[in-house]
């Protein structure tokens, strides 16, 4: 009945699904010229023509294809997924056009729930075509309803082909039979005690990774018992390489350098990686050559909903500022119409602690901060406070200010004008929390981006190996509990790769990750095009005495 | 070398707790299981697409008929057709779509702020209606209790739909991908009830 009303349809546009998709000439269009044309239809759904593409879903749900694109579902890399039981098959170069024999290793699931196409022949131009319009493989069975039907002519079905052909076809750069190369990104900004605590954790697992190789080959016994635990056992005799690609100077220079150690050794993805200095050269460079970079230690990652190669931690100080705009549009006395006043010191951390919170407000809705911006060494003098008090009666005060928000908050506590809530931010003030004085504490609130450090504690035993060394002993558990967060998700990167060693496959498998609890952040969670995996800051007040407790005044997500 | 292989074990122990992150199992072939249930709502505030924020159980109180999923903005295979559903229906429903109450509510409620729903919302090209609502995550957690639907772990997600019907707000469950026709069936089951 369905399937008739699909049929119907199709006879209806005047085309049956067995006409033929690239016959028709495309001759004008360069080979590149196709290919872009048939990746924004797989990616957003749009014809040349810019209208949307037509598709039939479950027998008979007619959608626009923008919200049924094929990206949605066989993934950017077009390696399929598999969510809640449906599994999405592949459909790239490499494996369209050769016999298909899937064998689903890890769905132990009822049959039923996998596709209908466990063994089929290969694709041609023709039966391609036809699986895309009718749902119908090569060997004949008509598949699964939820792969939808798509109502394209034979031009614009052509230039989708061209597209899927050229879709992962050849392994990216930086992996080879035995090898499989990564790089970390560090800047001389950087003090190398620093730099060595973020590389400790990753070495240590690519030396881990590299001794299984010997053991595997020493003893047979262990090879098949790895053999049998391991999905991706061509994996067990891959050497892992991390390169350090160190940047000096300006960072003007820092792309023709990153250019440079491109060339000589192309690496399949960045992993961790540091710098104090805003990370965007480096990932402008890794958007330019579709290089993926996992988690890099920086306060400044770039803020972007559709840039794909770089995968940050969190926010950074963004995410601070973004936290306090949350906290505020939830308290009484802000919400609504009530003025902030934002003091602001001149420098890249404060800036970037306010660009978080003025953009989250504008988006909440509210009208733009009053901001006092102050030069670096500039005092803020009593007068100028209380004017701004008395002319704008603020509902609240927000201070980022790396050089020690105290000399404000003493003059605000004898200000009768104060308003009931001063936030901070806890990554500029987490030094000195002990020397914020007890009687600003009642109206102090503070941003905090981690899991608090009473209830962090229990996670400490995964940067147990690193506290015997004399550098990382007592400082630096920020940057080991980041190194360590990168390796386990490249762990499970790897091995939900399967072998296609394609680099849109590492963020796709990640992108397909369920949430995780590690040291640091609360949760981290992921999902296609997700590009910051903490997503929490809690807002904390201090307890009492010179090393205070920090107590919750919020939830980690904050709406 | 002992200490090399317990670190080499170590090292595969990760791994092969890898292999059972995958999904629990669902049916994707239109058979779909039908019950008739009675849930309390929890009585939690959550946040919608503007912004706004929703007192669930007055909220689903209604008198027109309610239909509720649980969905998140990234999803990739199963929401898309959820979703459609819903689109479907307001088209379908023309003037009448204000008689209809469709809600999406967030089970990745720290990614889906209302600004990510809001764009969600205008990709199915969403009218007034349809609400994608998000909320902490406890709050959510109670929410997916109280309907039977918890579900711990986004990516085993399964496809759920609740029809209320504004008689006597009994609950349709319907565990499984739907046809637009069979979700109109069911939905003009309980608009006449
Ligand atoms: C809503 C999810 C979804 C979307 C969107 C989607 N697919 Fe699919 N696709 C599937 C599923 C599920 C299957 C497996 C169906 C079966 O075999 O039963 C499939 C199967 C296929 C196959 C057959 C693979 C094989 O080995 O036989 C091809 C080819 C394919 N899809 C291409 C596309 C293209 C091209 C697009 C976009 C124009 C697209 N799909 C959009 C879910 C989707």
């Amino acid at each position: 009945m369905a399937m008739a009303a699909v049929v119907f349809l199709f006879v209806l546009m005047g085309f049956l699904p067995t006409c033929p998709a690239a016959e028709r000439s495309t001759a004008p269009l360069s080979h590149e010229e196709q290919i872009r044309l048939g990746e924004r239809i797989y990616r957003e759904g749009i014809l040349p023509s810019g209208e949307a593409v037509q598709a039939v879903v479950k027998g008979d749900i007619t959608v626009p294809g923008t919200s049924f694109t094929c990206v949605s579902c066989h993934l950017r890399s077009g390696l399929g997924s598999s969510e809640g039981g449906v599994v999405t098959p592949p459909t790239n170069g490499a494996i369209l056009f050769k016999p298909y024999n899937s064998s689903y290793k890890d769905v132990t699931n009822d049959k039923r729930y996998l596709p209908s196409i466990g063994q089929r022949v290969a694709y041609t131009d023709q039966t391609l075509a036809r699986a895309i319009q009718a749902g119908v493989n090569p060997s004949g069975l008509t598949m699964n309803p939820v792969m939808p039907r798509y109502l394209l002519d034979d031009k614009d079905m052509a230039l989708l082909i061209t597209y899927l052909k050229s879709l992962s076809v050849d392994f990216s750069p930086g992996v080879s039979e035995r090898e499989i190369n990564f790089a970390t990104v560090i800047t001389d900004d950087v003090p190398p005690e620093e730099y060595e605590a973020m590389l400790l954790p990753l070495q240590r697992y690519v030396n881990l990774k590299n001794g299984s190789i010997n053991l595997y080959r020493n003893q047979k016994r262990s090879e098949r018992m790895a053999a049998s635990m391991l999905v991706s056992s061509e994996l067990m005799y891959k050497k892992m390489t991390l390169a350090r690609w160190m940047l000096k100077g300006p960072a003007e220079t820092w792309r023709k350098q990153l250019e440079e150690y491109y060339r000589t050794q192309p690496v399949f993805a960045l992993l961790g990686g540091i710098s104090h200095g805003d990370w965007k050269p480096i990932h402008d460079f890794s958007e330019a050559h579709h290089l993926p970079c996992l988690f890099p230690q920086t306060e400044y990652p770039v803020i972007s909903e559709t840039d794909w190669y770089t995968l940050y931690l969190s926010k950074g100080y963004y995410q601070e500022g973004e936290g306090a705009a949350r906290f505020l549009n939830n308290s009484d006395e802000t919400a609504p119409g009530g003025k902030v006043l934002q003091i602001v010191r001149a420098s890249r951390e404060s800036q970037a602690l306010a660009k978080g919170f003025e953009e989250t407000w504008r988006e909440l809705g509210h009208d733009a901060a009053v901001t006092i911006s102050l030069q670096p060494g500039e005092k803020l003098l009593e007068d100028t406070l209380h004017n701004a008090l008395k002319t704008e009666k603020p509902a609240a005060i927000l201070i980022w200010d790396e050089s020690g928000a105290v000399p404000v908050l003493d003059l605000l506590s004898s200000d009768a004008l104060r308003p009931a809530r001063v936030l901070v931010s806890g990554s500029q003030q987490a030094q000195h929390f002990g020397a914020i004085p007890e009687k600003v504490r009642a109206f102090t609130y503070i941003t905090y981006p981690y899991r608090l450090p009473q209830d962090d504690a229990i996670y400490n035993i995964y940067i147990a190996p690193y506290k015997k060394n004399p550098t990382t002993a007592g400082a630096y558990d920020l940057n080991l509990k980041s190194s360590f967060i990168t390796t386990q998700i490249l762990t499970s990167a790897l091995m939900d790769m399967r072998g296609n060693y394609y680099r849109d496959n590492f963020f796709d498998v990640i992108g397909m990750m369920p949430d995780q609890r590690y040291p640091l952040y609360e949760r981290v969670s992921f999902g296609p095009g997700q590009r910051y995996a903490s997503k929490g800051c809690y807002i904390v007040q201090l307890g009492s005495g010179d090393k205070p407790e920090l107590i919750k005044k919020s939830d980690w997500v904050i709406h | 070398m002992l200490k090399m292989m317990t670190a080499v074990l170590r090292f595969l122990s990760i791994m092969v707790l890898c292999l059972f992150f995958t999904g629990t199992a669902f049916a994707a072939k239109s058979e779909y299981r039908r019950t008739i249930e009675h849930y309390a709502v929890p009585d939690v505030v959550l946040v919608n697409q503007d912004g706004h924020k929703v007192h669930l159980k007055t909220y689903l109180q209604s008198n027109n008929p309610v239909v509720v999923e649980f969905i998140f903005g990234t999803c990739t295979t199963i929401c898309p057709i959820l979703s459609a559903g819903y689109a479907n229906l307001q088209q379908k429903l023309g003037a009448d779509v204000r008689n209809v109450k469709l809600v999406s509510i967030s089970i990745d409620p720290e990614h889906d702020t209302p600004n990510v729903m809001k764009e969600y919302l205008k990709k199915y090209r969403a009218k007034p209606g349809w609400d994608f609502l998000t909320g902490s995550r406890s709050d959510i957690d109670k929410v997916m209790y109280a309907f039977n639907a918890y579900i711990p772990n986004k990516m085993s997600h399964f496809p759920l739909t609740l029809f209320r019907s504004p008689s006597d707000g009994s609950w349709i469950r319907i565990f499984g991908l739907m046809s637009s026709s069979e979700f109109l069936n069911e939905f003009h089951k309980v608009a006449k009830k």
